[in-house]
């Protein structure tokens, strides 16, 4: 799997990709399961580590730059 | 404005190629020197549609020609790219819209991938990227940069595509090693 932009959080960034894909390819594809409950913890832990990271370096404030542009993108593909 | 577009064929069902696309930047890829970091920011299954939607941010690190820098100046070190990602399983299709964070007030890059299944054992992608300069001055230094950018996506897609058929090549070979581990276990347990 590939590194975190923060490497403090390469561990626990491993540990939820890990879980993901197996939930993807074992659960999501096959249509078993909506949520992916199994690996919210670790998406947690993830996001708080990676979340310092982001702000430091104020790339969170691109990021919404960003997000209200692609509302367009999101109502379109949402919605099939 | 210049438009970039390309299309490839694998030979690997949809299945096989939307999950190998989850780990393109990681180890298995050796022609993707240029993307350091890959993050995921958000996650989440729309529950009427049961469309999942992603959102990550593409950390890159690709020097820039000389003279892009000094033209535009500053560090051009790392890019950041966000990207959303639309996974719909029922109809098998994977897009994925990105653009870019860094120097977006001196060009505008936006990307659409979409993956989808030609028939159960091959999957196809389509590339388009749309490349705008939006710095005032010369319209031939627009052009220019334009360029520029477009031949980078040109030699990126190549590389682009030799690394995920090896990243396919790679999750076949595991899937199929870790299958035949639990069949083992199978006949263990049953015997």
């Amino acid at each position: 799997m590939s590194a975190s932009l923060a490497p403090e959080c390469n561990e626990v960034k491993e540990r939820y990709d890990t879980c993901f894909l197996k939930w993807y390819s074992e659960k999501y594809l096959r249509g078993a399961e909506k949520d992916n409950k199994e690996c919210a913890d670790l998406f947690n832990e993830y996001q708080k580590c990676l979340g310092v990271a982001l702000k430091s370096r104020g790339i969170d404030k691109l990021l919404d730059e960003a997000r209200e542009d692609n509302k367009d993108n999101d109502s379109r593909r949402n919605k099939f | 404005m210049k438009v970039f577009s390309n299309s490839v064929t694998y030979d690997y069902s949809w299945d096989e190629v939307s999950t190998a696309n989850w780990r393109k930047y990681g180890p298995w890829n050796n022609k993707s020197e240029h993307v350091i970091a890959v993050d995921t920011l958000s996650r989440r299954v729309d529950p009427d549609t049961g469309v999942l939607r992603t959102e990550r941010l593409i950390t890159c690190k690709q020097a820039a020609p000389e003279w892009i820098k000094s033209l535009l100046g500053g560090n051009m070190e790392e890019s950041f790219v966000y990207e959303a990602s639309y996974v719909d399983p029922r109809s098998k299709t994977v897009t994925m819209v990105s653009q870019n964070l860094t120097w977006s007030n001196l060009v505008r890059v936006q990307e659409e991938v979409v993956y989808r299944p030609l028939s159960d054992r091959q999957t196809q992608f389509l590339q388009s990227a749309r490349i705008t300069a939006l710095c005032g001055g010369w319209q031939r230094i627009k052009n220019s940069i334009e360029d520029t950018l477009c031949t980078r996506f040109k030699e990126n897609a190549v590389k682009g595509r030799e690394g995920f058929e090896r990243v396919l090549e790679m999750s076949r070979i595991v899937f199929a090693e870790e299958k035949q581990k639990l069949q083992q276990q199978g006949v263990v347990l049953m015997s």
